[in-house]
């Protein structure tokens, strides 16, 4: 079935399409990776772990040294979101099925390593939110039977700064390293199992495997410039979205793009003690009550733990070859209950860090949306299978559910919150919330009865090219022009530059879509 | 081939691709130079000339006398005047442990043959003296190098390091005793304070500090609140 293809192989021509993003997840990842290998080694040109916080601090004045640090630190938050966001798509379209198991085993294995460098290199910094990370984590490991002890002292070294900064170095890109040997056996396993072509081809059975067929294009150039845009586009946002916050004023600790005060500075009390945010949910599941009874490490592994096991066994547990959505309810709703647990336990560590939960709040918690979700998603599931009600994109509903269901919470409480405190920020947080609420019901009604694709593309003329072309052209050298005379004396001139880089990259990106309309009709 | 492309305007195309190459060009000079710029270490004009640091305990407290013991066989240093350059704070004594005064010296520099005035001893006997810690024959740094205390007339107190075996008196502004160094350390001017009893670091003198081109550059100057000792044990 799996004829030897060169590598890499060829694509259908949808992938390629408006909304082929979705198919290229894991591809932004690769990209995203290669943006954070390369910053990280040379953000090591200057780092001490000897004078972690002062020198990574210098890295700022260094010339584009802000520029490097805070889109490396963006680079990885880009990363993990999208770990996410592919898990999720793959857990919902059922992709860990046959044969894809062990693909599927490698990418969780994958998540792991993913966020465990990252906190590695979150705590590099030696600031204040690294100092309590390192607590944190220090308790955990320190409460693993038998050999905690040695398991603190392996990663976090015998109690002196220096060791404990040489430690995280050394793990830091070990893991990373690790990260780059298990991509490349996920990828070649994506190579070999093919994509998922459209379930309905096999009645939504699997396996399900591509065949390639003679109205696929040649890799080159076809795919290789597609490959080109979406590498452009990542690192564009990669660039844009620290630059443009580092401009701004007040952004949150939680997302500042920069390192927090020092550990040992008396302005450190003023920080809330946040660890960063992908680990929120493992913060505050240690104020459970549940938690101070059986220890940090237990808790771990009762909430961070099971859930990892869930996933690393779901393709020995769901062993249907069903594909449907609706006849996986209970996949589909662990997935759900799933999202809703992560997003709310890391709103709630952001809100209320280390306020302990009684243990009658913490199982409403767990129960209220466990009951809710099961309950709903069998019962739209059962109208869905009994042809009641018809849905496009079930996957897309799945995950958007949640998340519109989450944000009109959040609308609720600031609306609340504006209309008893009136300051400003409660009220542009609410119109804020309100519009991502429109946003995601529009997106879920699209998902649901679907949209009537604009018919055909329309393409510009041969005019149109050559006036977008060369206003691409003309707007990219009048930003390099503008970026080189910047000089990168401030942080804050140097964010600028970050922003102009951003944005010539997202020129770059449009422009190789505006070259494959106009070459290849794509 | 699909059969719905258009015939394409081969000028057009060639127009495209031009600007194509022009704006990856764009974006790779624009990535290069930042990262070449980047990559180059700042000249450290870290400071124009010596800060004056008020010695400082690592509880923020000033460092008074009786903070420093006669003969510490523990290695107390202090970075000056950048950050990761050690310096010794000694205080010497004779091998019964009392306080012995240093006076300045001339200091030899085997190395070029020029000589220069070594700092006093300063503090209430005149005992207290400090030198850059950084060995000049190949760079090691405490715990290798260190001072040795006296053990008894026979054995004078020195400074030796392990890494290739030179030797330093302390006692003669730190001058060379045996190779295969062919500097002396670079002496610090400490300044003593009578009337709070707390201790200054003013300047260096003698050879440069190991390692760098002058004694205020390549490198991040230490705060300016002060400079904090630190003690390693033996
Ligand atoms: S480095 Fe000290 S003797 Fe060689």
């Amino acid at each position: 079935m799996n004829d030897p293809q060169p590598i890499p192989r060829k694509v259908p021509d949808y992938m390629r399409k408006k909304g082929g993003l979705w198919y290229w997840t894991g591809a932004m990842i690769m990209i995203a990776f290669f943006y954070e290998a390369i910053t990280g080694l040379i953000l090591f040109l200057y780092y001490q772990p000897s004078n972690a916080y002062v020198s990574t601090e210098g890295v700022l004045n260094i010339a584009y040294g802000s520029v490097i640090l805070t889109t490396h630190l963006y680079g990885a938050y880009i990363m993990i979101a999208l770990v996410y966001i592919h898990l999720l798509r793959n857990l919902f379209v059922g992709a860990y099925k046959k044969p894809r198991e062990m693909q599927w085993l490698t990418g969780i294995v994958l998540l792991v390593l993913t966020v465990a460098v990252a906190y590695f290199g979150y705590s590099l910094t030696g600031d204040v939110l690294s100092s309590d990370a390192t607590d944190v984590a220090r308790g955990i490991a320190g409460g693993f039977p038998v050999i905690g002890t040695y398991l603190r002292e392996i990663f976090m070294g015998n109690g002196q700064s220096i060791s404990l900064f040489t430690r995280f170095e050394g793990w830091h890109i070990i893991l990373a390293g690790l990260i780059g040997i298990t991509f490349a056996l996920h990828f070649f396993m994506a190579e070999y199992n093919t994509i998922m072509p459209d379930p309905k081809k096999t009645n939504y059975r699997a396996p399900l495997i591509d065949k390639e067929d003679s109205s696929y294009k040649p890799w080159y150039p076809y795919n290789l410039l597609y490959m080109t845009q979406i590498a452009l586009f990542t690192i564009a946002l990669i660039l844009l979205i620290p630059s443009i916050l580092a401009l701004l004023p007040h952004v949150p600790a939680l997302f500042s793009p920069f390192p927090q005060v020092s550990a040992t500075s008396p302005l450190a009390s003023q920080v809330p003690p946040y660890p960063p945010w992908f680990l929120l949910f493992v913060y505050k599941e240690l104020d459970f009550g549940i938690s101070s009874t059986v220890g940090p490490f237990w808790a771990t592994v009762i909430f961070t733990g099971l859930p990892l096991i869930y996933l690393l066994l779901l393709p020995y547990i769901d062993r249907s070859s069903t594909l449907k959505t609706t006849k996986r309810p209970i996949v589909v709703a662990t997935g759900i209950i799933g999202i809703i647990y992560l997003i709310g336990l890391s709103t709630w560590g952001a809100t209320m860090p280390g306020i302990p939960v009684n243990n009658v709040v913490g199982l409403l918690f767990f129960v209220i949306p466990l009951v809710l979700v099961i309950a709903l998603v069998y019962m739209i599931s059962g109208r869905l299978e009994s042809g009641k009600v018809k849905i496009q994109n079930a996957w897309k509903v799945y995950a958007l559910i949640p998340f519109a269901g989450f944000i009109a919470i959040l609308a609720g409480i600031s609306i609340y919150a504006a209309v008893k405190q009136g300051t400003i920020y409660y009220t542009i947080a609410t119109i804020f919330l309100l519009v991502i609420l429109g946003i995601s019901i529009t997106a879920l009604y699209a998902s649901i009865y679907g949209v009537k694709k604009a018919s055909e593309q329309k393409s510009l003329s041969g005019r149109g090219y050559v006036l977008f072309g060369g206003l691409y052209g003309f707007l990219a050298l009048a930003i390099v022009s503008v970026i080189s005379v910047i000089p990168p004396t401030t942080i804050f001139n140097q964010s600028l530059y970050g922003v102009g880089l951003g944005l010539l990259f997202l020129l770059g990106a449009a422009f190789i879509a505006l070259y494959r309309s106009h070459a290849y009709n794509e | 081939m699909p059969k719905d492309e258009k015939p394409i305007d081969e000028q057009r195309r060639n127009f495209l691709k031009v600007v194509g190459v022009m704006i990856i060009g764009a974006g790779i000079v624009g990535t290069l130079r930042s990262v070449v710029q980047y990559a180059i270490p700042p000249v450290s004009n870290a400071e124009s000339s010596f800060p004056t640091l008020l010695l400082l305990l690592p509880n923020g407290n000033p460092v008074h006398t009786t903070d420093l013991v006669v003969n510490n066989p523990s290695i107390v240093t202090f970075d000056y005047p950048l950050q990761n350059e050690p310096n010794f704070l000694l205080r010497l004594g004779d091998a019964s442990n009392n306080d012995v005064k240093i006076d300045s010296t001339t200091v030899d520099i085997p190395a070029t043959g020029g000589k220069y005035q070594s700092p006093a001893g300063v503090g209430p006997y005149g005992s207290v003296v400090s030198s850059s810690a950084i060995c000049q024959h190949l760079g090691c740094i405490p715990p290798e190098l260190r001072f040795h205390p006296p053990s008894s007339t026979n054995f004078p107190g020195k400074v030796h390091c392990d890494c290739h075996g030179s030797t330093y008196d302390p006692y003669k502004g730190f001058s060379v005793v045996t190779g295969p160094t062919k500097s002396p350390l670079p002496g610090l001017v400490l300044s003593y304070d009578s009337t709070k009893d707390t201790y200054s670091a003013t300047m260096l003198v003698g050879p440069t500090i190991y390692g760098h081109t002058t004694d205020l550059s390549g490198g991040n100057p230490v705060s300016s609140s002060g400079a904090t000792i630190t003690t390693l044990g033996v």
